[in-house]
This record gives structure tokens, C-alpha cells and sequence, in this order.
């Protein structure tokens, strides 16, 4: 042991010293400029998609070399976008769904969750394969039936067709059966022995100790629901249900030929998203990490 | 096992013997009001569309009902050369995606991996293009495809390349077509996520074993590939697994580029929107139920064979 101890400091001063010698110096620089041509390759496109937004002649005629500056910077395509497009209502719709579909989905996979990590009942380990089982299901599969059943009940073209299937899920579910596992029994049974109920320790002191679970949650749903398409496009034709990423679907679609109009719309679409995660960056890139899911 | 220890309650009360049973009675009663609302959801939309989902793919409509059919609209399905087109897309694009995208991603996160500054704010650019919906991109990336004046071949042209590609109007299987231009499209977007996972599994391999490649003198280089690569296989087993399933899913950038029938010329149908056109323009559910299930079948036996371990582990946890 004690030539081992000897050992370690002689040999890990060279790497140390290593770096500061003028040959790291130049791989940091090297690394550096690689990564910056990446950075701007993935931000070039945005860049151009703003700069065309703002040109009127973008419409009719776009320069043939490509320009990060409009020649003839103005708001035209923005005004024509919301005229074509009530992108105040989109939004609004858009907010309401999301806001709904996830507060939902936090509560419901929190208490199947504490059910599943601190209850004690008869069929508990089949009903958690069961939830266990959605994590399999690709929505792809069911989406068809799903569709015809929700017509069926006459809730398409409502809200509910939008909110309805997405309150409940197996990865909520899960993840917040690994987070609840993680509480001490005692803490649960102290509140029991001092007269709490179930649903009073659940929410006063299960949720409570959830709340980064809870934000990854909250986080990933966010994302995925409001960047759903496929769904809305299914179950709503009217316009006054539309999401702001359905509307801009449909209405990419149909200006395609105006290209300055079709980026406003584009842009309004997502500049909000890209505001919104460049303040909550931190959380939203440590949700993805710890939860491996995509947004 | 140790749950069993917990939950009593105190044997002082002088209660608890008479209204043990009663209390246990009420103990269960609770946990199944607790499930009772999600399982439901879970039953009416995720359990019952499966089921009918499979149904109908045996089941043929009929003015009188439905009419049991076997395993006849597998046939139609199999035998449909726009089904394997399409089946044939997915798994090429998937392919092409996963094959540059990995190593791209591997090399770039190692890089942000040991820059001493600024790795925070990179992170954050290449990470954005996964906050923009998938339509949204594609709105974007028909424009920057666009043959004449959009932002790539411009940019090529203005770099002294003459003869440059039609991209998303070329729908011949080439470097400069349409399943290209969505391959390119599809890196820039799912790059930064593959980055981020693979940051988080190079923070996570332990100091030690570079220091042991550096006594025995290992160059940085050889370090990377002999200690850091080896280390990362459970993140690239991960990315594979849920990067093949995300591959066979694909819809939203596609439809919004060439519709439901994946124009130019099917290039860019793929499978669920093969599925999309079966069930909502031909009205041909039972054909569509097929799909539905021949899809199911493949993500679960991908999805079986890479989580075996994590099943097993959870089936431990909760018993």
C-alpha cells in the first residue's frame, strides 16, 4: 500500500504539467473552432429563417446567394401571417392543452406512483405490469381505433379529444415509482402514526419531496405535447381548436409558395419555445439527460 | 420483504387488535381509490385501442358487421409493394440517421467533454433544433433545400460548386436527393440530443481508468479509443434502441415535406405514414389495423430485446 501511495503523486504531476505545456493550449483551440462550425451550422438556418421572414420580396423573389440581413427589412409577412392565421387563439389553445394534459399527467403518475411504491394490496404486481405494458405500446399502434372511438363519443373537434388520452401513462407512472421508492418508509409511517391520511401524506409529503422528479415530468410533457402533430391533426378540423404547431402545419402547407409568410408563421411559432428554453435551458437539458427521453 | 415492517400502527393502541381487520380492509381500499382514475384513462385510451387495434386487422367491415377474415389483410399488407417501399424508406433513413449521427454526436460531445470554456452555452445551441417541432424544421428545411435559391445550394454555389443537387425534388436514391436532404435534415435536428446522452455517459466513466491509460502511456487519442469508447457501449446500446424506435415512428418532418403519400414519388413514406393514407384517405381501417400491428410487433421485439435487463430488475423491485 504505502508504494502505491509513494507512486501516485510522481506519476500524477505529468499529465498536470502536461497541460499547460503549449501543445493542449493548441487541441483547445483546434476542438474549439470544430465546435464553433458546428454551433453555426445549427444556428445558420435559424438565422436565415428570420432574415426571410423580414423581407417582403421574399415572397415573389429570393436573392440567389443566400443573406443572413433582408435587403428590405419589414414586418409584411408577420402582418399577412396573423391575418391568415389567428395565432393569439393558437396559442391560447395551444397553453391551455398543454397546461391541462400536464398538470394531469403529474398527478395522476404521482399517485399511481405512490400507490405502486408504498402501497400494499392484493393484484399490485399485475396492475403494475399493466401500466408497465403502455411503455410498449407505441401510440402509432392505437392512434386509428383511438381516433374512431373518440368519434364515436363524439368528442372530436372538442378539447377533450386533445386532453383526454393524455392524462395518464405509463412513463409517469414509472418514473415516479422509482422517485417515491427512494423516500424513507419511516417518514410515511411517522405521518401514518400521527394521524394522517393516505391522501394528506401523499400530497404533503411524498409530492413535496418529488418536485425535481416532478419538473422533469413536467419538462419532457411540455415538450411532447406541444410539438405533437399527428394527434391534433386526427381529431380537430376546426379552426378555432388548432394548436400552434398544428396551424403552422397546415398553414406551411398551404403558403408554401409564399415563402416570407410561411417563415413568419414558422417563426412565430417557435420563437416563443426557443425563449422559453434558452431561461430554463439548465433544467430542461438535465430533465432530458436524467429521464433519456426526448422531448 | 422490508415493506413488511413498515405501516403498522402503534401496538399501544388499544384499538388495534379489534379493528385490525376492518383497517386493513380500509389500508387496500386506498391504494385501489388511489389507482383507480389512472387506471381507468390507461384502460379506455391506451389498453382498449390496442385491443381493437389487433381485432380489426383479423376483421374485415361489412355492411352486416364485422366478418372474421384471418389473416387475409396480412396478405393484402405483405403483398403490397407500397407497404415494403415504405418499410424499405424507414429502415434506410433509420440506418442513414443512427450511422452518422452516432459517431458525429460521440466525437463532438468528447470534444465539449475537455473544452475547458464555454461548453455551457455550445450545449445549449446544439440542443436547440431539438426544442423546434418536427414541423417547424421541415417548414425550414424545404426552404433551405429548395434547388434554385435556398440556403444550401446557394451557399454551395457561392463556394464555386456548379452542378449543385435538386435534394427534395430529386426523388432517385442518390447523395443529392430526397432521402438525403431528410437524412441532413434529421441530423441537425437529433444531434444535439444524442450529444447531450453521450456527455452525460462520458461524465460518469471514472477518472481512474484514464489515469491508468496514462501510466501506461497511452496518447490522448489512444485513451479515447480504447477507454473512453469501450465505456460507452450501455449509452450506445441506449441510443440505438430508442434512436430505432424514434426512426420507425417517423412522421411529422415527412408528412409536412411530401404529405401522406411521401412525395416525391413515395421516397419519403414511411411507415406510419403508410398507415396515416390506409386509415384516412382509402378509409381501409382493417388494412391499417395490419400495419398497426406488423409495427407494434417490431418495436416490441426491439424494445424486449434491449430491455430484458431492465424488466427483470423491475419485476424484482416490485415484488
Amino acid at each position: 500500500m504505502s508504494s502505491a501511495d509513494e507512486a501516485v503523486p510522481v506519476i500524477a504531476t505529468k499529465p498536470q504539467v502536461r497541460m499547460q505545456l503549449p501543445r493542449d493550449w493548441r487541441s483547445q483551440t483546434g476542438m474549439a473552432i470544430v465546435l464553433i462550425f458546428g454551433a453555426t451550422v445549427m444556428l445558420v438556418p435559424f438565422f436565415w429563417m428570420i432574415a426571410t421572414s423580414l423581407s417582403r420580396k421574399a415572397n415573389s423573389s429570393m436573392p440567389r446567394v443566400p443573406t443572413l440581413w433582408p435587403a428590405d427589412p419589414s414586418l409584411f409577412n408577420y402582418w399577412v401571417a396573423t391575418a391568415n392565421l389567428p395565432i393569439v387563439k393558437l396559442y391560447i389553445n395551444s397553453l391551455f392543452i398543454v397546461g391541462t394534459t400536464t398538470l394531469g399527467y403529474l398527478l395522476f403518475s404521482s399517485i399511481a406512483g405512490y400507490a405502486f411504491a408504498k402501497g400494499r394490496f392484493p393484484g399490485k404486481t399485475f396492475l403494475f405490469i399493466v401500466f408497465l405494458a403502455t411503455l410498449f405500446i407505441p401510440f402509432e399502434t392505437r392512434m386509428i381505433p383511438l381516433y374512431l372511438f373518440v368519434r364515436d363519443l363524439h368528442l372530436n373537434n372538442t378539447y377533450w379529444a386533445l386532453i383526454l388520452p393524455f392524462l395518464a401513462g405509463g412513463f409517469g407512472t414509472f418514473l415516479m415509482r422509482q422517485t417515491i421508492s427512494t423516500i424513507p418508509d419511516d417518514l410515511i409511517d411517522a405521518a401514518r402514526i400521527d394521524g394522517a391520511s393516505e391522501f394528506r401524506i401523499f400530497w404533503s409529503i411524498v409530492l413535496p419531496l418529488c418536485k425535481p422528479t416532478l419538473a422533469t415530468l413536467a419538462i419532457i410533457n411540455v415538450i411532447w405535447r406541444w410539438n405533437d402533430v399527428l394527434w391534433p391533426l386526427l381529431v380537430t378540423s376546426s379552426r378555432d381548436l388548432y394548436t400552434v404547431t398544428q396551424g403552422l402545419a397546415l398553414a406551411g402547407k398551404s403558403s408554401g409558395v409564399y415563402v416570407g409568410v410561411a417563415l413568419a408563421t414558422a417563426v412565430m411559432a417557435i420563437l416563443p419555445v426557443i425563449v422559453a428554453y434558452l431561461f430554463l435551458q439548465r433544467y430542461v437539458i438535465r430533465s432530458v439527460v436524467s429521464s433519456g427521453v426526448k422531448g | 420483504m422490508h415493506t413488511e415492517s413498515g405501516s403498522k400502527p402503534s401496538p399501544v393502541d388499544p384499538d388495534f387488535v379489534r379493528s385490525r381487520l376492518a383497517r386493513a380492509f380500509r389500508g387496500t381500499l386506498v391504494w385501489y381509490g388511489f389507482l383507480a382514475l389512472p387506471l381507468f384513462l390507461i384502460m379506455v385510451f391506451v389498453a382498449y385501442p390496442t385491443a381493437i387495434a389487433f381485432r380489426d386487422s383479423f376483421f374485415t367491415e361489412t355492411p352486416q358487421g364485422p366478418e372474421f377474415a384471418g389473416l387475409y389483410h396480412f396478405g393484402r399488407l405483405f403483398s403490397s409493394g407500397v407497404f415494403w417501399g415504405a418499410l424499405g424508406n424507414t429502415i434506410l433513413l433509420g440506418v442513414a440517421f443512427l450511422g452518422l449521427t452516432i459517431p458525429l454526436a460521440t466525437i463532438f460531445a468528447s470534444m465539449l467533454n475537455r473544452l475547458r470554456r464555454g461548453s455551457t452555452p455550445l450545449k445549449v445551441i446544439y440542443f436547440l433544433p431539438q426544442l423546434t417541432s418536427s414541423v417547424a424544421v421541415a417548414i425550414m428545411f424545404n426552404y433551405v433545400f429548395q434547388p434554385d435559391w435556398g440556403l444550401l445550394n446557394g451557399t454551395l454555389r457561392s463556394l464555386g460548386v456548379e452542378q449543385v443537387p435538386l435534394w427534395l425534388s430529386d426523388p432517385r436514391l442518390s447523395l443529392g436527393g430526397s432521402r438525403a436532404a431528410v437524412t441532413l435534415l434529421a441530423v441537425w435536428a437529433g444531434l444535439g440530443y444524442f450529444i447531450i446522452i453521450i456527455l452525460a455517459g462520458l461524465q460518469s466513466i471514472p477518472n481512474d481508468l484514464y489515469d491508468a491509460a496514462a501510466i501506461d502511456g497511452a496518447s490522448p487519442v489512444q485513451a479515447w479509443w480504447y477507454v473512453t469508447l469501450p465505456s460507452l457501449r450501455p449509452t450506445f446500446v441506449f441510443l440505438l434502441i430508442t434512436g430505432s424506435i424514434d426512426a420507425l415512428s417517423r412522421f411529422g418532418d415527412l408528412w409536412t415535406l411530401g404529405g401522406p403519400g411521401g412525395a416525391p414519388a413515395r421516397s419519403l413514406q414511411s411507415v406510419v405514414m403508410f398507415m396515416f393514407q390506409a386509415g384516412f384517405e382509402s378509409n381501409d381501417y382493417s388494412l391499417a389495423a395490419a400495419t398497426a400491428v406488423v409495427f407494434f410487433v417490431i418495436v416490441l421485439a426491439i424494445t424486449l430485446v434491449a430491455f430484458r435487463g431492465f424488466l427483470r430488475s423491475e419485476f424484482r423491485a416490485i415484488k
